[in-house]
């Protein structure tokens, strides 16, 4: 295994593996890091900190994100020495940060009109659970039932249901992790706040991010299973197909879960926006949710 | 993942990826290490009223910005406005959660009868210091 990994690492070259270390760094940090995106009680934590208080926290972040890059990580290979360990929580903290100032700003909670002060704040606190997400984004969904190793797999079926089960197989799959991640979301005040003050624009922006998440956690972060999942049969089996077809159905769940918490409105350009802002956890967990099976 | 293999020496791919991540987190932390020294003024939510009153549906809706011209947070910043027209008062009030250092919060209070008619006067009448 080993020799294989080196192998197909030499084969990516130095740049494009180096690349995919990054997607796969962001793509753990979303997956452990979403749900809290969507906290107010987090960005007014992030808002009233003072300085003091922000350096106190990335220097405590820093201490479990170095920890596990010693023993997980984001990258295909194992730190043992700790100047690598150091170097990639560096590295972590900075995707981390990134990627959470990026969402922030998607969700329209950093603006121009925000302080530079409220604005570090709501990014250092909510990188934390972005950078633990990354600390551990080689850990996240281990085997499945298509894992070569348990001689299980779907794209092995037979009979006339050879495409059609793994077809069910993963819209369930996309539905079960849509309704894990952004269950807990749905019924909260920050769906409708969100959603409230996003443009026509800004919607359009976070479908694109939502489609580019799910794709890059599936199908290129190198999660476990991703090879299947190239592999994999079916009617909607071609990347950008799944990934449309899966965002769909995380749309799907965000507006059948604003229903059944009573958070539906009139008019329906106001429902679609917030299945909208909820359909982005909602894809997230989503793409886990077809890697999982 | 225990048979990950180990790292080898870092690429360039690599030494460029850390070359950046040391410049996102010297930034974020010079851009805090900045406010460090800086005095903090209490916060001061202050009420105006922005621009023109405007008409709809035979109600006026008047559009009113709160700003914290301090740098500490104010909570539950509590937001009044009366009219008083010929000796008779219309109050409202609207609060806001958070207004952190420097953020402003645009609010619109709506009134049956035109304020052009008499005399408008928001404020902020209190908040908290979380």
């Amino acid at each position: 295994m080993p020799a294989t990994a080196t192998k197909q690492r030499a084969s990516e070259g130095p740049w494009r593996s180096e690349l995919l270390a990054v997607v796969r760094a962001a793509s753990g940090g979303l997956l452990f890091g979403v749900p809290l995106l969507y906290t107010m009680e987090v960005w007014w934590t992030g808002t009233h900190s003072t300085p003091r208080q922000m350096l106190v926290v990335l220097v405590l972040l820093s201490i479990p994100v170095f920890a596990l890059n010693r023993t997980t990580g984001f990258r295909k290979q194992r730190d043992v020495h700790a100047a690598d360990a150091a170097a990639d929580t560096i590295e972590a903290l900075a995707v981390g940060v990134a990627v959470t100032a990026l969402v922030l700003v998607l969700l329209q909670e950093i603006t121009l009109d925000t302080s530079v002060g409220a604005a570090l704040g709501k990014v250092v606190y909510e990188s934390v659970p972005f950078c633990i997400g990354i600390g551990v984004a080689r850990h996240f969904l281990h085997a499945g039932r298509t894992d070569p190793d348990d001689g299980g797999g779907s794209s092995g079926s037979d009979g006339n249901d050879s495409t059609l089960n793994p077809t069910l197989a993963d819209l369930s799959a996309s539905a079960v992790g849509a309704t894990f991640i952004s269950l807990s979301i749905a019924p909260t005040d920050e769906v409708p706040m969100i959603a409230g003050a996003m443009s026509p624009a800004w919607l359009l922006a976070l479908i694109a991010m939502s489609l580019a998440t799910s794709y890059a956690i599936v199908f290129a972060a190198g999660f476990h299973g991703q090879g299947t999942r190239h592999t994999q049969e079916g009617a909607f089996q071609r990347p950008i197909t799944e990934t449309v077809v899966s965002y769909l159905v995380s749309l799907t769940v965000a507006g059948l879960l604003l229903w059944l918490f009573q958070r539906e409105v009139d008019p329906p350009s106001d429902l679609l926006s917030r299945m909208v802002v909820l359909g982005f956890p909602a894809a997230v967990g989503g793409a886990a949710g077809r890697l999982a099976i | 993942m225990s048979d990950n293999p180990t790292r080898g020496a870092r690429t360039a791919a690599e030494w460029t990826t850390l070359a950046c991540s040391c410049l996102v987190l010297a930034v974020l932390v010079a851009l805090i290490a900045a406010r460090l020294g800086e005095d903090r003024d209490p916060a001061s939510p202050v009420a105006v009223i922005d621009g023109e009153i405007r008409s709809s549906d035979g109600l006026h809706h008047v559009d009113v910005v709160v700003t914290n011209y301090g740098d500490d947070t104010a909570a539950n910043v509590q937001v009044s406005a009366e009219l008083t027209i010929d000796g008779e008062v219309t109050a409202a009030d609207q609060t806001i959660d958070f207004l952190a250092g420097d953020e402003e919060e645009e609010l619109v209070f709506v009134f049956e009868d035109d304020p052009a008619d008499g005399e408008l006067t928001v404020a902020v009448t209190g908040f908290a210091v979380p």
